[in-house]
């Protein structure tokens, strides 16, 4: 069973079985184009949260917490569950936190870029060449000497905060736990928080994905950074199938409606689209995973993963707190206003895309 | 043909060890680590297995640090 795992049938029949779970997701109730956001699920739960108060954007979502139980499920059934950190973990926090705002500018991880396209949504096209461009300046950065260094075997109750949390939020979530008035966890009542599958699904999609992803190390970074450094298109072929998988579920359930504007919360700024992703594909190469990937990782143990999270957690908050996100197109008076992030946002990139950068630059191992 | 893979702890290692081992005259290639060595997502060195000795001899005296070899 592993070998098949391993095996190039695996991931292309794992990312299949994900991309169409994905695409059925917004059919069961995810926001449009949004079965499977890691971004966006992690906004919406730093909101539940309180960590932010933006109103239509605060849900727990079950997906994430399904991804850490799944690969964890995967790695100890299959001996792989292995306590490491130690690689500059407050590094890889400034990481998650910058990689979420230029999602966020995007209005989607990788997956979900992935996923417009699936939708139709063309300006999905911006943000994967820019997610491309920022991959490709990471590998630029790894070929000069880049390193976080190696991480080291730990107690196991390094590996088991991350599920632990996870477990907790899935409390929090099937009590609707309410902390006082006007206190969290919230839900939102309208906007996207307010869509979503029934829980059971959400988490049973996330575990399966969890677990797949787990045992296949489907990553939609690695799938762009291994063409770029040797030419190997294993990673790739999961991430088509994904694709492909979602287009045609899409298809069949009458959800792709090709074209660049309006699309459900999504903007058609090229411009911030290109520039949020190549933030994010930097800030995911040199972290080594896109953010399902950094999820997987902490549910086979992995504390640095986990502080990326951590991270990403962290700068959503910050991306509604100081008014940083994408603001999607609107239609006014039967008038396309083309949406974007506000000059705040944008500092927000251009400083991230220094402070990244510079991160690249310098890091090395001692 | 057989076949070896030198298993780095970081992608970086791996692409210094790719240049070292060309510039030595070695046949390598970069590949994923094969996933049932290792769960992690790095970057491997593949080579032929009867250059086992001179090729980690060559590694080691430029300073190149690996993680492990296995044979594939």
């Amino acid at each position: 069973m592993s070998r098949f795992f391993a095996s190039r049938i695996g991931i292309i029949v794992s990312g299949a079985i994900i991309g169409a779970l994905a695409a059925l997701l917004v059919l069961w109730g995810n926001p449009p184009n949004m079965g499977i956001c890691v971004a966006c699920f992690t906004r919406d739960t730093a909101g539940a949260l309180g960590l932010h108060r933006a109103a239509t954007v605060q849900y727990i979502r079950p997906e994430l917490i399904g991804f850490i139980l799944g690969a964890l499920l995967g790695a100890l059934l299959f001996k792989e569950f292995k306590p490491r950190s130690g690689s500059a973990p407050l590094i890889r926090f400034v990481l998650g936190f910058f990689a979420i705002i230029g999602a966020l500018v995007f209005l989607g991880c990788p997956w979900r870029a992935y996923l417009r396209l699936a939708g139709g949504d063309l300006n999905a096209l911006l943000g994967i060449a820019g997610f491309i461009v920022g991959v490709a300046i990471g590998v630029f950065f790894l070929k000069r000497g880049y390193s976080l260094g190696r991480s080291r075997p730990v107690g196991t109750a390094v590996g088991l905060v991350m599920p632990v949390f996870a477990l907790i939020l899935l409390l929090l979530l099937l009590f609707r736990v309410s902390f006082g008035e006007n206190a969290p966890i919230f839900f939102s009542k309208s906007g996207p928080g307010s869509l979503h599958a029934p829980i059971l699904i959400s988490l049973a999609v996330g575990i399966v994905a969890g677990f797949l992803a787990q045992r296949t190390r489907f990553c939609t970074m690695g799938a762009i950074r291994d063409v770029i450094i040797m030419r190997d298109f294993h990673l790739l072929s999961g991430v088509l199938a994904f694709i492909v998988a979602a287009f045609l579920v899409n298809l069949a359930i009458g959800k792709f409606h090709p074209g660049f504007a309006p699309q459900p919360i999504a903007h058609s700024n090229h411009l911030w689209n290109f520039l949020g992703m190549v933030l994010a594909g930097m800030s995911f190469a040199l972290a080594g995973g896109c953010p399902g990937r950094q999820f997987f990782m902490a549910g086979e143990g992995d504390g640095d993963a986990a502080i990326f999270i951590f991270g990403m957690l962290v700068g959503a908050a910050f991306v509604h707190n100081f008014n940083l996100a994408g603001v999607p197109d609107k239609i006014v008076d039967g008038k396309l206003v083309v949406g974007g992030p506000s000059l705040w946002g944008q500092i927000a990139v251009i400083v991230g895309l220094i402070i990244v950068a510079a991160i690249g630059w310098t890091m090395r191992e001692k | 043909m057989e076949y070896g893979v030198v298993v780095f702890y970081s992608t970086s290692w791996a692409l210094k060890a790719e240049k070292v081992a060309k510039e030595g005259g070695f046949e390598v290639k970069l590949i994923p680590t094969p996933r049932q060595i290792s769960s992690d997502c790095g970057t491997a060195l593949r080579f032929r297995w009867e250059d086992r000795e001179a090729l980690l001899d060559l590694l080691e005296s430029k300073g190149v640090r690996i993680e492990g070899v296995h044979k594939i």
